[in-house]
Parts: structure tokens; sequence; C-alpha cells
């Protein structure tokens, strides 16, 4: 009997907690003021959506859901739709210093992501809003350089070979990363840096599907301090793939049209072929009719 | 010598006035017609209230969409399965004691044959829109290879009734005076000119000859197609290699059932005991014994294989049949609907006419129940549970429209039975007459 009223005064003590927890957690999420203002040195682009969107699925979604369609988790405090006003009104730097620090059931992602990484998501987030304009960032006169990219491939070696210029002149130690692009997201080929020729190589497994030329499609990405560029192209690397119907074989189960030949053709046959008889045993009665008559002349 | 037949010597008049006895339209016809008629729009209201309201009046559901009126379905093809064995399998083989019952065996095969197809549309909730079975049909669908079989079988049927019968239509024409004249000019246009010239027999020998062979393939494949049906479905207790023979055994069963019910009808109503003799129940009841045992073999690796396996679901399924949910009606259908039959008939008194004429009413019963479980049960088992649905759902119960529609099938049979019989000779008048005479000689 005591120990029951024990587990009683225990529930309604973490209740209490639960609530003052709760009133905590809803309470103003304070960002130092310098962090607001950190805005990326980077447009957004649809390369940055899109890999915003993959860290985003991996990392976000089981708690935020869908941004737009309201799917979060019913949690204290609210983790809020990602696409709500609410949401978009906060500032870029508030955005990123959340995703890097965390607070309560929402994790630090600081030694997740990388801050590229985060701005990506950053990016991902304000693809949800129409009316957003990213902030303009201050470089403080640093001229940003730019870089120019060429790709081959070396097919003696299956290897990418990436060539980094600046006005002309091969850059070296700068990073490259170079990805295939597929149907859901980006498959990484390698991370490396160009030599002091400027170039950089990376392996292609020869294995990896192509598209009906074996053409695959390679994005290339190269980066030294604020300087970045891009590359999306089309190269024939590796074998053509061949695309097979996925019922190949058990037509059976398919659409009318794709009746295999040999059912067409022995169903309709014999039935054709059946009625053929019925229809000549039918004319037939012409014959024992006629047979009836002969013998009157 | 063909000992069926009656041993005191019957002169051509004598089988003449006797066979065509059956042809008139007396009073006591009249009234089981007009009986008949009155049942039968009875069941057509059911009818009309199952268009007006839809399948909703019946009591299939979501999971049982296949109840009575596929089983019946079923029944009717196997019952009409019995024209091949008797007239084509039998009849090639030379066995001459059939000849006397292959007409009544054919009738029987047209009649349930026909009406099989009517109940497919019973079956359906849109009958209207049954012409988009054929104009969009799949090739692949077992449905669609259901539908021209035993159309093809129908139409075979039919010519296997017609052809032999061609010169006794001509007896009809010209020994019967006193019919109505419309009667008379059928049998004129009927008979197609019959005057029993030996060509007009050669090509009637030869048509009858191809569509006996013809029947063999196309009967076989009826049932068998019927039983893919459900074979060709990945469900447990449906999913059996051996459904076709299976089948086509069973079908053999109910057929016989039948033609000694028919045959013994006929006898009695027609005085037909010189032709129709106890010899011949007592044959037809031995070959009854054959179809049952073979049916019997069938049904024991029906269940025995799976049952030996335990396989999840088909373990459920033997497991209801058994000692389940299912078990009385199981039981009742193998223990007193074939096994306790056909030990009975095994002894020599039971093989008279009237006992055996009961003992086939029993097994056809019992073959008509075998349907019901063999549909019915599979259905109330996904391999999915059944889930989140009305209760009622969950088991299966025939409504009186239902019954009454299926009722309704049964008179359409005793109507298209009826009215031939009273249009045309049941025994075939000029192979009897050519039995008596080569005996003769």
């Amino acid at each position: 009997m005591n120990y029951y009223k024990y587990y009683k005064s225990i529930i309604l003590i973490c209740l209490c907690f639960l609530a003052v927890a709760n009133a905590n957690a809803q309470s103003d999420w304070e960002i130092p003021e310098k962090e607001q203002e950190n805005v990326s040195f980077i447009m957004f682009d649809d390369d940055m959506i899109l890999e915003g969107s993959i860290a985003y699925e991996n990392s976000c979604t089981s708690c935020h859901g869908t941004p737009g369609q309201d799917d979060y988790m019913p949690m204290a405090p609210s983790p809020g739709d990602l696409a709500s006003d609410q949401f978009q009104e906060q500032k870029d730097g508030t955005i990123f210093y959340k995703i890097k620090k965390g607070r309560g059931s929402m994790p630090k992602f600081e030694d997740v992501f990388a801050d590229d990484e985060t701005w990506n998501i950053v990016a991902y987030i304000r693809s949800f809003n129409k009316n957003y304009k990213q902030p303009i960032p201050d470089l403080g006169g640093i001229i940003i350089p730019e870089y120019k990219l060429k790709l081959d491939f070396d097919e003696n070696v299956d290897k990418l070979v990436v060539k980094v210029f600046s006005k002309e002149i091969p850059q070296a130690e700068v990073d490259v990363s170079a990805f295939v692009k597929g149907m859901f997201g980006k498959f990484l080929l390698g991370k490396t840096q160009t030599n002091e020729l400027g170039i950089a190589y990376l392996d292609i497994d020869p294995q990896l599907p192509g598209d009906a030329e074996g053409k695959l499609h390679i994005m290339v990405k190269a980066s030294k301090g604020y300087g970045l560029a891009k590359l999306n192209q089309k190269m024939k690397m590796v074998q053509p793939t061949i695309h097979k119907s996925a019922i190949e074989g058990r037509h059976i189960w398919s659409t009318d049209e794709m009746a295999p030949i040999w059912l067409k053709t022995s169903f309709f046959i014999t039935i054709f072929g059946v009625w053929t008889i019925l229809f000549f045993i039918v004319i037939g009665f012409y014959n024992i009719k006629k047979a009836g008559r002969e013998d009157l002349h | 010598m063909n000992d069926t037949l009656s041993k005191e010597i019957l002169t051509d008049e004598q089988i003449d006035q006797d066979l065509l006895k059956n042809i008139n339209w007396g009073n006591k016809f009249k009234l089981w017609l007009a009986f008949l008629a009155v049942s039968l729009i009875i069941c057509l209201y059911y009818y009309y209230q199952q268009i007006e309201h839809g399948l909703g009046v019946t009591g299939l559901n979501d999971y049982v969409s296949w109840g009575i009126y596929i089983s019946n379905f079923v029944f009717f093809v196997a019952t009409s399965l019995i024209g091949m064995l008797i007239s084509s399998v039998l009849g090639l083989m030379n066995v001459s004691w059939v000849k006397p019952l292959a007409r009544i065996a054919e009738l029987v095969a047209v009649a349930f044959a026909m009406v099989a197809g009517l109940i497919i549309i019973t079956d359906m909730g849109r009958p209207d829109r049954l012409l988009n079975v054929f104009m969009h049909g799949r090739v692949q669908s077992p449905i669609v290879w259901d539908i021209a079989v035993v159309v093809t079988y129908v139409a075979i049927s039919i010519l296997l009734l017609y052809i032999p019968l061609l010169p006794d239509i001509a007896i009809c024409r010209d020994k019967l005076k006193n019919v109505p004249k419309w009667q008379h000019k059928m049998y004129k246009i009927l008979a197609l000119g019959w005057k029993g010239k030996a060509k007009q027999f050669k090509l009637m020998h030869n048509y009858t000859r191809i569509l006996l062979v013809l029947i063999i393939p196309i009967a076989l494949s009826i049932h068998t197609v019927t039983s893919w049906l459900f074979a060709m479905t990945l469900r447990s207790g449906w999913d059996s290699p051996i459904f076709g023979p299976y089948f086509v055994s069973g079908a053999f069963v109910a057929g016989c059932a039948a033609v000694i019910i028919t045959m013994y009808f006929f006898r009695k109503n027609y005085k037909l005991e010189k032709y129709i003799t106890i010899d011949h129940f007592d044959r037809m009841g031995r070959l009854l014994v054959l179809v049952a045992l073979v049916y019997v073999y069938f049904n024991i690796n029906e269940i025995i294989v799976p049952a030996y396996k335990t396989n999840t679901a088909d373990a459920k399924h033997v497991q209801e049949m058994l000692s389940g949910h299912e078990s009385i009606m199981f039981w009742m259908v193998q223990l007193g609907g074939l096994i306790i039959p056909f030990l009975l008939i095994l002894f020599r008194p039971m093989r008279s006419p009237l006992p055996l004429m009961l003992i086939s009413i029993v097994i056809l019963t019992g073959a008509w129940f075998k349907r019901v479980l063999i549909v019915v049960p599979t259905q109330l088992a996904p391999y999915y549970p059944i889930q989140n649905v009305p209760e009622k759902w969950t088991h299966y119960m025939p409504t009186i429209p239902e019954i009454a529609i299926t009722a309704g099938s049964f008179i359409l049979v005793l109507i298209i039975m009826s009215v031939l019989a009273k249009l045309f000779p049941v025994i075939p008048i000029w192979e009897i007459k050519e039995d008596i005479h080569h005996n003769k000689n």
C-alpha cells in the first residue's frame, strides 16, 4: 500500500518536472547577435538544394517531416513545419546556428555536418520560401578567384581527370570532389586535391551502370578558400546499360498486348479450328438434305 | 447380343408406338410445366431485385465474392460433362448397352451446359457490362478461356444431340399426325428432308463421329479450365496442380447421378421399362461406383498431401475442413455424399431402379455441397488476415434472393429437359430398331 502511494507521488513529481521543462523549452531560443548575422558566402543554387535535401531526409525528416506537409512529430516543444512563415521569418544565421548547436531534443549537428553542408540544408529549407532573398555576403574586400574546370576520361586506367584553371593557369591544392548523378541522389566518386599541374585523378568503377550509350552524368566540384566551381557533364565511361522490362518473361500476368505469342496463337488456332469444324458440319446439313432428294429423279 | 434390351422381340410398330408415346401435350405435362413456369417467375422476381439493388441483396461480400452462384456454376459444368463420357467415350468404345441412354445423357449435358453460362451472368453485379469481357478480355485470363470453351461445348453438345436425332425427327414427321401444326412444321424443317437413305446415314455417322472425337478434348478442357479459375489463383486450398483431373473425376460422379435420376423419371413417366431396363440401372450403378472410386482417390490426394506438408496456410485450410468450422459439411459430403453411397451401390439390390435413384439424389446433393466447400472456405482464409471490416464479412451465408436465383437455374434445367423430352423421343428409335434387326439376323 505504501509503495502505491510512493508511485503516485513519483508520477506527480515527474509530471510537474515535465511541465516545467516544457515551459522552459517553449521560452525563446536565445541566439547570439553575431551568429544571427552570419550568412552563406556562396549563393544558393540547385545543386546545394539537392545536397541539402539529401542531408535533410537523412537527418531531419524523422522529427520535422517534409517541409510544407505539416507532418512533423508531435513533440514538446513542437518541431514545427519548416516551410511555415513563423519558421521562415528567422535569419539564415539563426537557422544555421540552431542546426549546429541544437537544444533539448534537437541534437547538435556541429560534428555531423561541415559548415558548407549545413548551408546546403539552409538552402534546402529556403527553397520552400518563394519570397526569400538571399543576403549578399560582405566579403570585406576579398576577391573570389574564378575557377574553370575541364574534364577528361582516361580509359586505360579508368580514371576521371579533372583540370582546374584560373585565368588559364593550372591551380594546385584545390579540393576536388566528384559525383555521379543518380535518379534520387548523388553517388560520391571521391574527394581529392589537384597536384602541382592542377590535375586531380578520380577512380571510376567500370561496373557502374551507364545510360544506353554508356554515359555517366558526372558532377564535379572544386573549391579553395572562397573560390568555388562546379561542372556537370555526361561522359562515356562505362558499359551501356540495356534496360529490360521488369516483368520480362512474366507476360502472362501483364496486359493483353503483352500476351506471349505462343499463348495467343495456340488459343486462337484451337478456337478457330474447332469452330471451323462445327461450321463445316452445319454446312453439311445441306448435304444431308441433298442426299434425301437424289433418288426422286 | 445386347442383353440389356428386353428379351421379348419387339416389332417396329411396337417400338414406334412405345417411344413416340411421350410426345403429346397431356394435361399432366401442362400442369407440370405451369408449376415450373410459376416457380421460375418467382425466382426471376428475385433476380429483378438483384438487378435493381445490385449484389447487395446477396450474402456476397468483399472476401467471399464467389458464393453459391459460382459453386452452382461449377456444379452445372460438372454435371454437363456426362454427355461426353457416355455418348462419346463409351460410344466410341462400342459399349452397346449405353446406346439407349446416350440421348438422355446428351439432354442432361445440353440443359446443364446452357444454364451454366447464365449462372455466370447472375454472379455479375452489372450484367449490362457482359460485352466488356469479350471486348477487353485478356487472352491470358482463365476466365476468357472458360467462356470460350463453355460456348464451344454448348454448341458441340447441341449438334451432338441434334444430328443423331435426325432419323427420329423424320419418324415424328411421318408418324405423328395429331400434333399441333407448328410442331409438325418444326419436324419437317428439322428433319432436313431425311429419307433414311444410305448416303444420309453415312453422312450422319461421319458427322457424329467427328463430333464424338472433338467433344472429348473440349469437355476435358471445359472442366479443367473451370478448375483453373481456382487453381491458377495463389490461394490456400486452390493452389493445387491436381485440380484439373480432380474436377473432371468429380464431374463424372455428379453426371452419372444426374443421368440415373433422369433415366428413372423418364422410364417411370413414359413407361419405357422395355427400353431402359433394370440391367441399365445395374450397369449405370457400376459405372457410378467406378467414377466415385476415382473421385475418392483424388479427394484423398487433395487432403493428404497438404496435410502431410502442413505448410502454414494449407494446414489451416485442411484443419478447417477436417475438424474446424467446415468439418460438418466436409464429412457430410465425403461420407454421406460419396463414400457411404458408393459402398451401398456395391450391393446388387441397391442397384435396382428406385434405391439407385434415391442414392443418386444423395450423391448429387453431396456433389453440389462439395462445390460450395471448394469455392467458399478458401475465400474466407486469405493470406492477409481479415481485419477492420464489418463482422458479417468474416463469414458467408447465402440470402433468400441468392438461394431463389440458384433454385431458378435448376428450374430452368428442368424446363429445358421437360420440353425437349416432350418434343423428341428420349430413346433413339432408329438405333433400337437397328439393334433388334441386327440381333435377329
